[in-house]
């Protein structure tokens, strides 16, 4: 962009391109930033190697399926390495360490810095928030949410996933534990439905043998090759990926049109703000570092917005001096998780799902659901190998099995297994269906991000993180474990592992600069003029435990249209 | 440190690999200590004054799995073994599996003196607790990734690694690998369109 930009987005993950293209519709000329690489893009043809010639991308010609296919390798070390994984909280240049955040807890925090952000290794499960956890709690309704959810779902779009071996179990686990089919959007009874994903349908010759799977790939629709969390590159063209990251749904919608140019490779690392007598203190711009030559700038707007994420986002307010208020940072819920793996043999699986294994690699990635308002809710995964056993059986607040109690009365084993108990665990990994417990998560004042006192990195300050669990939170997660637990042995699972996740496990954060404390309901923050926030820090609370993806697109949504009046 | 890091994932991971009529793969050779060495190594990057620097983690980690080990066998709650198994490691490398495994315990308990800790780690109860999980996730993202299969290219710049053969830790559980897609579409049980419609009505 040669002159300023009517508005500047910080952050192009789940929510910047959506409130990007929003106002690029309305005429709005908007530059949003982003602190990792741009996979899939032609001015970057080696984004982790160099720092390319160009600056920006504001054309969709620039976007190329192909090169996106050859970058995203779906190799699991490759691509999600937390360290020096292409999908990783750092910079493009693998060849340095990850950006660092100090947790001082066991800890795993999934979030990738790039074109994207956390949806280019998400499992794409678009669904909305409970309405129960938005009426009477929120300071807005569900039915003011309403409108923005189906802009989105159809934007996206949403469809329902697809059966595939693990979900047919699921769903006939959810079926023995008394659950039956919720066909709904808006949830407010406890059943079992297919996940609402942002993932195009199966393509419609994909179980005709005539077409090879290579052609297949290059078609429209879900090959169900089970990569979501690899990033997924299948499709006959960038824009048509089958699954929906933004960085192949808005931000192509956004470059479309005219009015909105990407910046990868540059961290914000200041929000510039100036004093109004009149009305107080007002964002005018940003400061920025370029993450491959280090060079600083400063950039100019008449609005700014802040995409960054549930860390990110408070630890720019706290390192900008923005003015103090209490809830900056506070509040953090991550939806308290767990995991239960069930381990059934080949003659059960023939007897109820017609196949002597369940392949947990094949489909979506997580398809089907159980919700249970009050509870949260349980979903199904089924990961790669590598990342199946870091989560499911090396990761755990139990400790070792072998140093347990040895009679567990609902489980197996529990904890973390080592040596031959894990061989004989992932022996069986053809066999397994995992359930992911999510908590409807209570927010708490001591849960935050605050800068750390004694330790900067080139950004500034670095996030100091902490969270423990209410004694609330700590009882619904039981109750659910409890449920997944029952669904599985129901089921006929012969072992069932309870995995028993740390506290600091961070896949859904949020709530962070909620709405009511330090954003109005526009998301307009009450104590800097035209700064506005547009990720999951704003959400008033975790939604009562659904994904919180859609939810902040919906909001984005709506930020948008708030915006647009007030100020242009 | 080396002897150090194999003692450990010899303890973490499947110790010895036989696949089809092979001779067994050890864990030796697949390298996942190396992996664990380069994870720690480049895990926290800071700005002291004018430098951006990286705090290499993997000495200190190591001294500290030692000097816990030494503390445990000095309390009478591990043994050390007079046999090496691993040449030119200290006295975590010589307990026996499940030794190793009380030593990795009683650290991410803090159930012993944190001050005899080299730094970063003394008397830094978080740090500790922090990287001895990290220990436990590297060794098995190590060992049942492709990681292994990179071979000769293990430790080269991430994108400068090819892989060389099929990785072993999928071969044993039976993951195919890489995939275009799979024929396994049993049908929709229920449609956005169906739903919405339905909720209108």
């Amino acid at each position: 962009m040669k002159t300023d930009p009517d508005v500047i987005v910080i952050g192009a993950g789940g929510g910047g391109p959506v409130i990007a293209k929003e106002l690029g519709e309305l005429g709005i000329r908007v530059l949003v930033l982003e602190a990792g690489p741009w996979y899939g893009n032609k001015n970057w043809p080696n984004p982790n190697e160099n720092r390319g010639e160009e600056k920006e991308s504001s054309n969709p010609n620039d976007l190329d399926g192909a090169l996106y296919r050859k970058q995203i390798t779906r190799l699991e070390n490759d691509m999600n390495d937390f360290v020096s994984g292409k999908f990783r909280w750092g910079s493009a240049d693998r060849r340095r360490g990850p950006w660092y955040r100090n947790i001082p807890d066991p800890t795993i925090l999934w979030q990738t810095a790039g074109i994207g952000g956390g949806t280019i290794h998400y499992y794409a499960n678009s669904l909305r928030a409970f309405p129960h956890a938005i009426d009477n709690e929120w300071p807005i309704n569900y039915a003011d949410l309403i409108p923005y959810y189906e802009k989105v779902e159809k934007t996206l779009p949403v469809e329902f996933a697809p059966t595939t071996s693990k979900e047919a179990l699921f769903y006939y686990a959810a079926e023995q534990s008394g659950f039956s089919l919720n066909k709904t959007l808006d949830v407010t009874s406890s059943g079992y439905r297919p996940q609402p994903n942002a993932i195009l349908p199966p393509n419609e010759h994909l179980m005709d043998p005539n077409y090879s799977m290579e052609e297949i790939s290059h078609m429209e629709g879900c090959t169900l090759s089970g990569h979501c969390g690899q990033g997924c590159p299948y499709g006959p063209t960038y824009e048509k990926m089958a699954k929906r990251s933004t960085n192949v749904s808005y931000v192509p919608l956004a470059m479309k049109t005219g009015n909105v140019t990407f910046r990868p490779n540059t961290f914000v690392t200041k929000v510039l703000t100036e004093n109004d007598v009149k009305r107080g203190k007002r964002a005018v711009g940003i400061q920025v570092r370029d993450t491959w030559t280090g060079e600083t700038e400063e950039l100019r707007a008449k609005v700014v917005v802040m995409a960054a994420g549930c860390i990110e986002t408070p630890r720019l307010w706290l390192n900008s001096e923005l003015p103090h208020n209490p809830w900056v940072g506070r509040g953090l819920t991550n939806h308290y998780m767990d995991m239960v793996t069930g381990t059934f043999d080949e003659e059960t699986l023939t007897e109820i799902i017609g196949s002597p294994s369940i392949n947990p690699f094949v489909g979506h990635t997580s398809g089907a659901r159980l919700d249970y308002p009050g509870l949260g809710m349980i979903e199904n995964i089924g990961e790669s190998p590598g990342i199946s056993a870091q989560t499911l059986f090396a990761f755990s607040e139990y400790g070792y099995n072998s140093l347990g109690e040895s009679n567990q009365e609902m489980w197996e084993s529990r904890g973390r297994l080592v040596g031959s108990e894990l061989e004989e665990a992932m022996k069986g990994y053809r066999r397994t269906l995992t359930l992911s417990v999510i908590t409807d998560d209570e927010v708490q004042f001591h849960n935050r991000v605050e800068l750390d006192p004694h330790v900067k990195d080139e950004h500034g300050a670095i996030p100091l993180v902490h969270y423990t669990p209410s004694e609330k939170s700590k009882m619904r997660r039981e109750q659910l474990v409890k449920i997944a637990t029952d669904m599985l042995r129901k089921a006929g699972a012969k072992e069932i592992h309870r995995s028993d996740l740390p506290p600091n496990y961070y896949i859904h954060l949020q709530s962070t600069m909620r709405m009511g404390y330090v954003v109005d309901t526009s998301c307009e923050a009450y104590q800097v003029e035209r700064l506005y926030i547009a990720d999951n820090s704003a959400d008033y609370n975790s939604l009562g435990g659904p994904n919180p993806t859609l939810t902040t697109q919906a909001l984005a949504t709506r930020t948008a249209e708030h915006l647009a009046n007030k100020y242009f | 440190m080396q002897a150090t890091f194999r003692a450990l994932t010899d303890s973490l991971v499947p110790s010895t690999r036989r696949i089809g009529y092979e001779s067994p793969i050890n864990i030796t050779d697949m390298g996942v200590h190396e992996y664990l060495i380069y994870g720690l190594d480049h895990y926290i990057a800071i700005q002291e004054q004018l430098h951006h620097i990286t705090l290499p983690l993997a000495y200190p980690t190591a001294i500290m799995l030692d000097e816990a080990a030494t503390q445990l066998v000095n309390t009478g709650r591990a043994q050390a073994s007079p046999q090496i198994q691993f040449p030119g490691g200290g006295m975590f490398s010589r307990l026996s599996r499940e030794d190793r495994i009380q030593t990795l315990s009683a650290l991410e308990n803090l159930a012993f003196d944190l001050y005899l800790l080299p730094s970063p780690f003394q008397n830094n109860g978080g740090l500790i607790k922090h990287v001895i999980d990290a220990l436990n996730r590297f060794a098995m993202f190590g060992y049942y990734s492709e990681w292994p299969a990179y071979g000769t290219t293990r430790l080269y710049p991430p994108d400068d690694r090819r892989l060389e053969f099929f990785p072993w830790g999928w071969q044993q559980v039976g993951y195919p690998g890489v995939s275009l897609g799979y024929r396994d579409f049993r049908g929709m049980l229920i449609e956005y369109e169906e739903v919405k419609a339905k909720e209108v009505d």
